[in-house]
């Protein structure tokens, strides 16, 4: 992809700044600008995800959608009662926008694991901070890695006969045991990690580490853009333009002139990576027509 | 297989004990039930205002600064008779007046919180923290601030009681 060739600075900067953005912001426009803005960069990134994994971000948007308004009775609208108790449209439209909010942090975390990789992030602030960069970096590749060597240890344990019991409470018994024992052994793996490190003399003064980064003209376009659009997105939020209130009512979506262009800049800064992407891949196409 | 027709059948048994404790009301069914006596003991009155927050008007939440939830004289409910048994609390009376008059009303139970009384969080879409910091519902009984909560106050003959909106911690009441 277009985008992860950039400059580690500027990619820190926009995940922060979108899951900033993405985590604080109440309009339901907004989030769901960030949601399909994310949901269209991991579809175009190579390592695409299957099917699968999107159905669980569905799953997680009706479970919180579903239970938001069993413990939440705001709002004038009852549908029915349950045990005496209202379930109304607000809660449930509350419920809605939580589920938008938390899958687009998801789906954009997923973003950054794909592009963020453990050198830049090293290279960003191995120098400033060595042991909490560390630490973080181990901690973001932690669930990926756990997975593969979960996967690894019920193969090999299936191989020998064990764990293939026909019944399910038996395979989730089983499942459990290779539960702990992967958790035993990722405990392991990052101290034997940290004790590597320490031995290279990571951390150390006068260190030095071989990095391919450099921050070029592109680089710095980018990065003014960027951050021309998240400061309108920033002072629209803080001069109220985007204000948006569920309990009692739901209140109606702004559509004046300056919401409008808020809109506009957050949806260009939420798509920034998929149109980067997609201006590659036409020049590419154009430059081999012409071959 | 012997065990998973186990797990299924403790599934089942789950799943009909979460159905039966469900009790699903549509909006009119739950307005219209009316609540039988045993024995009646006496009479009480209940009224619920707001007038704090007319006083208050720039810290209450944008979206409620409307006549629909606080009325232009701040009375949600005018001084309303209704009979009491054996054992009524005030908690009891709210519910019922919020039922009979179709008012809003939002509680928490007493087992959810540390007093083991229910704690009355709003009140026809005013909420605590509505207006400040400080803000609430508070109840008094023949006009005096009660130290226990609404569920555990038992009701007497001719007991007055008002159901309040503070906006500093009782003390504007």
């Amino acid at each position: 992809m277009t985008f992860e060739k950039y400059h580690p600075i500027v990619l820190m900067a926009y995940f922060a700044a979108i899951l900033l953005i993405c985590m604080f912001s109440v309009n339901p426009v907004i989030q769901l600008l960030a949601l399909l803005g994310g949901g269209s960069f991991c579809i175009l990134s190579p390592q695409k995800k299957s099917f699968k994994g999107f159905l669980a971000y569905l799953i997680l948007f009706l479970l919180i959608t579903c239970t938001n308004p069993l413990f939440s009775h705001r709002g004038a609208t009852p549908l029915f009662f349950i045990n005496g108790n209202p379930v109304t449209l607000e809660a449930l439209a509350y419920g809605a926008g939580m589920g938008v909010m938390l899958t687009g942090v998801l789906v954009w975390c997923r973003g950054y694991s794909l592009v963020m990789t453990s050198d830049k992030f090293l290279y960003l602030f191995g120098k400033a901070i060595p042991k909490l960069s560390l630490v973080l970096s181990m901690a973001l590749r932690f669930i990926p890695l756990f997975r593969r060597q979960l996967q690894k240890v019920s193969r090999a344990q299936k191989t020998m006969g064990l764990y293939s019991s026909e019944s399910y409470p038996d395979r989730v018994k089983s499942a459990l045991r290779v539960f702990l024992a992967v958790v035993g052994w990722s405990v392991e793996n990052a101290m034997d990690t940290g004790m590597s490190m320490r031995a290279r003399g990571y951390g150390l003064k006068g260190r030095t580490s071989f990095f391919l980064f450099r921050f070029t003209m592109r680089d710095g376009v980018l990065l003014c853009v960027m951050g021309l659009l998240a400061a309108v997105t920033f002072v629209g939020t803080g001069a109220g333009l985007l204000a948006f209130d569920y309990y009692p009512y739901i209140s109606p979506i702004d559509c004046n002139g300056a919401s409008l262009a808020i809109y506009l800049a957050f949806g260009i800064f939420s798509f920034l990576p998929v149109l980067l992407e997609l201006e590659e891949r036409i020049k590419w196409n154009y430059c081999v027509s012409k071959i | 297989m012997k065990k998973n027709i186990l797990a299924l059948a403790v599934i089942a048994i789950v799943a009909i004990i979460i159905w039966k404790s469900v009790n699903i009301q549509s909006v009119d069914e739950f307005y219209e039930k009316e609540v039988p006596l045993d024995n009646h003991s006496g009479t009480v009155t209940i009224t619920i205002r707001c007038d704090t927050i007319l006083d208050n008007y720039d810290d209450l939440d944008k979206s409620l600064q409307s006549e629909e939830f606080v009325p232009a004289d701040g009375v949600i409910l005018p001084e309303t008779l209704y009979e009491i048994q054996e054992g009524y609390t005030v908690f009891d009376i709210l519910l019922l007046a919020a039922r009979e008059h179709e008012i809003q009303m939002e509680y928490q139970g007493g087992d959810e919180n540390s007093f083991g009384t229910v704690y009355i969080q709003g009140i026809n879409h005013l909420y605590e923290y509505s207006c400040g910091p400080l803000s609430g519902w508070t109840y008094r009984v023949n006009g005096v601030v009660q130290d226990f909560g609404c569920s555990q106050y038992e009701l007497q003959d001719g007991d007055v009681i008002e159901w309040l909106y503070t906006c500093d911690l009782g003390h504007d009441i």
